[in-house]
């Protein structure tokens, strides 16, 4: 079964991979959070530029990555649709009684570029770090503790929710179940992932037993190698510089 | 030999009514190695939780190494009564297999050294020294159990509880887990239907259903009584002639 692995080329080799998390993550985020504040087209392309040659450093696949991006560009040519049709503005092309606005193009590819940075660069923040060590990095970095267990229990347990949801499944087809848009499918749908929602629920307490039986007290405590050294805090000052700069070409026009 | 468990007229009821132990009284001695069987449905696993606390006796009593069992001391029960879980994917929680072994000793307040020293021993003892950095999900079911194991080592207990050891096993993890329990000198609670299994590591046999103990004594002479074991939803083992 295809599992959903955020760091699966984590074992790479790359100035990315060998970058400590907590200042990846940090400068990253200060990245990615200057790209979405960028308001002038032109520079949000220099976005896009960092976003990508990030990524190449990482060596990540680019398929690997475009494989991810498609959820997002589903949303995106949403957005280009509605934004181009609806937003007022000087006709760019028309189209009998539809007119695709220049204001509208312009505010969709906007928010697309931004959008499509924002996800690009998630990718050498996280991708190129085992994600139980990107998990103890936000930890170091005061990342409130729920949060953290919260992430660490979905990633942990997503794999046998989903191996559980094919065998419900599996279950029912072999019973002659057949998926139809109908409402008496719809009916056995609900049904099973209700019976799905029981069983996780039934696992949590189990696994909650497991946890107080081994002295656990509501904190997560774990122990990790992480190590700094300037080559951290030099990548982390070369990214945000990187972040500041559409801002500032941006003001200088 | 000295009583390291003493369980005086124990009852619990589930918050639905159901009444899963009536009035329990059991003795465990050092280092002695009792099995626990019964139907679906005895009590075995309920009575189990309360021997290090996750459970809090409805009436009764439950005392480890000299202590009672109650929320004060409830992190010392803890460490010395380890409980290893039916289902390894309930047992191993963490992202990686260093992360679930060292979640006890951490949780106990180890140094840090000695929290990697234990990892090690631990993964050691159930002979997966190279598995530290792996993920809990990529492992194997049998290696999931041995793995399961050494999370309760680490915390060095006294007294170690299996619950249903070998159920999903295949022949050869199933063999290579009762080489491994064997090996163990430390005081040992099996629950299980694996009667084979039991026969094979435990030297008494507690035969428990609907929340009484009905039989207590040599596990060849309880194992062997085919119209007690009948009489209890059970069967003889193979060896024992069934």
């Amino acid at each position: 079964m295809h599992l959903p692995e955020i760091d699966k080329f984590a074992h790479l080799k790359s100035p990315l991979h060998s970058w400590d998390p907590r200042v990846k993550i940090i400068s990253i985020s200060i990245l990615i959070l200057s790209v979405v504040l960028l308001k002038d087209l032109r520079v949000t392309f220099l976005g896009l530029g960092l976003a990508i040659t990030l990524v190449f450093l990482s060596k990540i696949p680019f398929s690997f990555v475009f494989v991810h991006l498609r959820w997002v560009l589903f949303f995106i040519v949403a957005l280009f649709v509605i934004l181009s049709l609806t937003v007022p503005g000087s006709t760019l092309v028309g189209l009998s009684f539809l007119g695709v606005s220049r204001e509208g193009f312009e505010l969709s590819l906007l928010i697309s570029l931004r959008a499509i940075s924002a996800v690009l660069l998630i990718f050498p923040m996280l991708g190129t770090t085992r994600f139980d060590l990107s998990l103890k990095a936000l930890q170091k970095i005061k990342v409130p503790d729920k949060l953290i267990q919260l992430l660490m229990f979905t990633y942990r347990y997503i794999f046998l929710f989903l191996d559980e949801q094919k065998r419900i499944f599996t279950a029912a087809t072999s019973r002659g179940w057949v998926r139809k848009t109908n409402l008496s499918t719809l009916k056995t749908m609900g049904n099973l992932v209700g019976m799905l929602l029981v069983r996780s629920f039934d696992r949590t307490e189990r696994i909650r037993d497991a946890m107080l039986s081994r002295g656990y007290s509501g904190r997560l405590k774990t122990l990790d190698d992480l190590t700094l050294c300037w080559k951290d805090f030099f990548k982390g000052a070369l990214v945000v510089t990187g972040a500041l700069m559409p801002h500032l070409l941006g003001w200088m026009g | 030999m000295s009583t390291i468990i003493k369980v005086r007229n124990l009852e619990y009821v589930y918050p639905d009514g159901t009444k899963a132990l009536k009035g329990v009284d059991l003795d465990v001695f050092k280092e002695e190695s009792v099995g626990l069987i019964g139907p679906n449905g005895a009590g075995k696993s309920t009575l189990l939780l309360h021997l290090n606390g996750i459970l809090k006796a409805g009436r009764g009593s439950v005392e480890v190494l000299g202590m009672k069992v109650k929320e004060r001391n409830i992190i010392k029960v803890r460490q010395r009564v380890a409980i290893v879980f039916q289902e390894p994917d309930d047992q191993l929680f963490m992202p990686t297999v260093f992360d679930d072994v060292a979640f006890g000793p951490i949780n106990l307040g180890y140094p840090e050294e000695k929290v990697r020293v234990s990892v090690k021993e631990a993964l050691k003892g159930v002979r997966m020294e190279s598995y530290e950095k792996r993920c809990s999900h990529h492992l194997s079911f049998g290696e999931k159990k041995r793995i399961s194991l050494a999370t309760v080592l680490s915390m060095q207990p006294e007294i170690l509880i299996l619950d249903e050891p070998t159920s999903n096993l295949d022949p050869r993890a199933r063999r290579h887990l009762i080489e491994l329990l064997r090996s163990f000198t430390l005081t040992k609670i099996v629950a299980g239907h694996d009667l084979e299994l039991i026969l094979g590591i435990c030297q008494r046999v507690v035969l428990l259903d609907e929340g009484r103990i009905v039989a207590n004594g040599d596990a060849r002479g309880v194992l062997s009584n085919k119209s007690l074991m009948e009489s209890h939803g059970l069967e003889l083992p193979l060896s024992l002639g069934a």
